[in-house]
């Protein structure tokens, strides 16, 4: 049979599959635009979350001048600090303020025993100190003894 | 028939449409992407993608406990683009140059120190010629022209909301920092500075040269894809190399100690009013550097205070003669070596010794006393004798052995070893003489070192002014470089040496002024004559230098003064007291409890001044029975030429003065 003539019965299509023309078209259009719809989704989500990323890239760019101003006030301060704290500008304040400050004498200073995993509470009551051992996890109780 | 023939013609026609067609876009693919595709990917990139150098900051500089002593201080530099102005100018001449003239006097207001007809020149220069590498000369639109560089950060963000609301075009501004010093002058000589050369830091000298290449942060870069608005396009590739900042140095200076030594140091500049000064406190456990001052000094924020004098580093790189602070040395080596004892007499001559042909002198005349109070009236009679005693070569091992001849190994550069001649270069005058610390050349910082080692019991350490180096969490710290054993064999030779400089505060002592209440300090004077053109001078370098407490000390300090012009030029009267006022007041920072009692101490000082003036009766019954003795002998011969005369003959008998002085002697 030659392969260009014309279909005379539509019947004779589709090995006897008994499909109409209408319904063949209205389900390629409906899966072809249901795919369409997918792909527009899925342009929309990318653009928008493309859109989405530019807006926080920005916010970022925004948050980290911020910080960096930030950054810079703090490193103005440090210096400020560290202008205050020299003995330069504490001797001139000591002159102008008259202050009678002397350095204290060693025998004045007490030293006090370095916490060592133990926490001391004072006691409320007299001379007992109870002395908590943290890393056994048990209360010891030692009269007059300064921690 | 017919309609089949026109269908496959037609059908035809398509099919070579289609492969012309599909033959162009294949060669135009082949072309872009094979052929030509460097040329045009390259092309591309640089229409979408950006690529900018990132620079980190430059390390800091603190102190041990992280006080700030050079930072990077915020700053902004305000450009100008020329060819911006012009054309939002609407490209009117005469618009233009009143802009730029009201640009140039709004800065030259606000800024200070700008000059506003250069900055109105630069801005006025809208193109500049270049040539390019084939020799052409091209005119280019100029887009960068320098206002103000350097300004500080709270100005430079007034300045910004003022051009903003002035409406000026072409003003942008960019962020840099600049070196500060917030402590102006203190620990300038050893901190140093640095200059600006095209956006980089040269270090000049101290800390800032010695540590430049740990402190220089390193530049990184990032390449990115960027949008029409030249926006980072965030979910584009984009690469970047990351970029580090220096590190910050911390060093092993106490504020507060520094703050005390410098004060105390201006002080003595008063005081004497010397040519310089300088001091320097040392922890001899670990030679850690804790202060380290000098006068004349500079303040790095104001270059115009800087002079060759006062920005040299006069303790690291100077080398002096140091004069007696050098005889310890030799005499706790002779007694290690068991050469002599703190008991054994010495004859110091009465203050005036020939040895190979050169009179040598003392200060005080001295007769003969044990090793103790060589030490005690600094003797160089009684060092050049031991010395002599010792030999060259025990000398010079013992000298070499305390580190002279070597550096100390500080890290700060540069730094000097002295002058220390080998032993084959040895004069024979050179045993007398390098021992009283003449002849020899040392810098303040090997002096100090060498009083580490007889006050932490013979241990050669290294000084170290840098404790640790950081970034983030990356800590690297300097270690303590001590040697594991001493150099002295005898354990008691530390106890021998430190009671003889002990005597040297206390009654008889050549620095009474040194002491210090509740403290046993052990020191030693120097008063060492300038060499100027190679002859020594009526000048001199006056020190003290010791330790405290001397049983167990905290600091060795070392006191010079270079040529006081007012009051006593000895080291005892110059720098003494300076250096018990420094003393006194580092203890009590450090807490250092008193080791004796008011009571204790007044007794101990008390018994001191008695036998010293017990002493002093026996010297002068001494010196009266030696002059009866030679009145005697001198009556007694003229007797015999008398007798001669008359013929007679006298017999003689041993005189009971005679006895007298050898019971004295004994005693």
């Amino acid at each position: 049979m030659n392969k260009f003539t014309k279909k005379t019965n539509p019947s004779e299509d589709g090995a006897g599959t008994g499909r109409t023309g209408t319904p063949w078209v209205a389900g390629l259009i409906l899966k072809m635009g249901v795919m369409m719809i997918i792909i527009a989704a899925a342009f929309i989500a990318r653009v928008h979350l493309n859109d989405k990323t530019e807006q926080l890239a920005r916010e970022a760019s925004e948050i980290r001048k911020q910080i960096e101003e930030k950054q810079k006030e703090i490193k103005m301060k440090e210096f400020e600090l560290a202008q205050l704290k020299s003995w330069e500008n504490i001797n001139a304040k000591i002159r102008q303020y008259n202050l009678a400050l002397h350095a204290v004498n060693p025998s004045q200073v007490r030293y006090m025993k370095r916490f060592e995993g133990r926490v001391t509470t004072p006691s409320l009551y007299g001379g007992d100190t109870r002395v908590a051992d943290t890393s056994a996890g048990t209360m010891q109780t030692s009269a007059g003894e300064i921690q | 028939m017919t309609l089949f023939r026109s269908m496959a013609i037609r059908m035809a026609l398509v099919y070579i449409l289609l492969i012309c067609g599909f033959g162009y876009v294949a060669r135009t693919l082949y072309t872009v992407q094979i052929a030509r595709h460097g040329e045009l990917f390259e092309k591309a990139q640089n229409t979408y993608t950006t690529r900018i150098e990132t620079h980190g900051t430059r390390g800091e500089i603190f102190d041990f406990d992280g006080s700030l002593l050079v930072g990077n201080l915020p700053t902004m530099d305000i450009i100008g683009d020329p060819a911006n102005i012009f054309i939002l100018n609407k490209k009117d001449e005469e618009k233009t140059e009143t802009e730029c003239r009201m640009i140039a006097d709004f800065f030259e207001k606000h800024c200070g120190n700008i000059n506003s007809d250069e900055v109105f020149r630069r801005l006025k220069r809208r193109s500049i010629t270049s040539t390019d590498t084939n020799g052409e000369k091209k005119e280019q639109d100029c887009h960068y022209a320098v206002i103000a560089t350097g300004i500080e950060y709270e100005t430079a963000k007034m300045l910004k909301e003022k051009v903003k609301e002035l409406s000026f075009h072409g003003i942008s501004f960019t962020s840099s920092y600049r070196r500060k010093y917030p402590k102006n002058t203190m620990l300038a000589n050893i901190l140093g500075l640095t200059n600006v050369s095209y956006d980089t830091f040269v270090p000049i000298q101290g800390i800032e040269r010695s540590f430049n290449d740990a402190m220089t942060a390193t530049s990184g870069s990032m390449v990115y894809e960027r949008a029409r608005n030249g926006r980072h396009v965030t979910f584009a590739n984009s690469r970047s190399e990351p970029t580090l900042d220096g590190y910050d140095i911390f060093l092993t200076i106490r504020e507060p100690l520094q703050a005390i030594v410098e004060e105390e140091l201006d002080l003595m500049c008063e005081r004497v009013k010397p040519h310089a000064a300088w001091a320097v406190l040392v922890d001899p456990s670990t030679g850690d550097v804790l202060a380290a001052a000098q006068r004349p000094t500079f303040n790095p924020n104001d270059r115009t205070t800087m002079t060759p004098e006062s920005s040299a580093n006069r303790l690291s790189e100077l080398a002096l003669e140091p004069g007696s602070i050098m005889k310890p040395f030799v005499i706790s080596y002779a007694l290690d070596k068991g050469f002599v004892t703190p008991g054994s007499v010495v004859d110091c001559e009465q203050g005036v010794w020939k040895y190979a042909g050169r009179l040598l002198h003392d200060t005080h005349n001295v007769g003969k006393v044990p090793v103790t109070e060589v030490i005690k009236q600094s003797s160089n009679i009684g060092t050049a004798k031991v010395s002599v005693m010792m030999g060259a070569k025990n000398l010079d091992t013992a000298l070499r052995s305390f580190g002279f001849g070597q550096k100390t190994g500080i890290q700060l550069k540069p730094e000097t070893s002295g002058i220390f001649r080998p032993l084959e270069k040895w004069d024979s005058l050179s045993v007398s003489r390098f021992c009283i610390g003449q002849g020899i050349a040392v810098s303040p910082l090997q002096l100090a070192r060498a009083y580490c080692m007889i006050a932490n019991g013979g241990y050669k350490v290294n000084l170290r002014i840098v404790d640790r180096i950081e970034r983030g969490d990356d800590v690297r710290v300097m270690p303590v470089i001590k040697e594991r054993k001493s150099i002295f064999a005898n354990p008691t030779t530390k106890k021998m040496i430190t009671d003889m400089m002990i005597g040297v505060t206390e009654a008889g002592g050549t620095c009474t002024e040194a002491a210090i209440e509740g403290f046993h300090v052990a020191g030693k004077t120097g008063t060492a004559q300038k060499v100027i053109n190679g002859q020594y001078s009526n000048r001199y370098y006056a020190s003290f230098v010791g330790f405290v407490p001397a049983e167990d000390p905290k600091f060795v300090l070392l006191v010079t003064c270079d040529d006081p012009t007012v009051g006593s030029r000895y080291g005892g009267s110059a720098s003494g007291p300076t250096f018990k006022a420094i003393a006194e007041r580092t203890l009590k920072y450090m807490h250092v409890q008193p080791q004796l009692s008011r009571e204790e101490w007044l007794a101990e000082r008390s018994a001191a001044q008695k036998a010293l003036h017990e002493r002093k009766v026996r010297e002068d019954a001494l010196v009266q029975a030696r002059r009866e003795e030679r009145d005697r002998q001198l009556k007694a011969e003229k007797t015999k030429e008398t007798a001669k005369r008359s013929g007679a003959t006298v017999a003689s008998r041993p005189s009971s003065t005679s006895s007298a002085i050898s019971t004295l002697v004994r005693r």
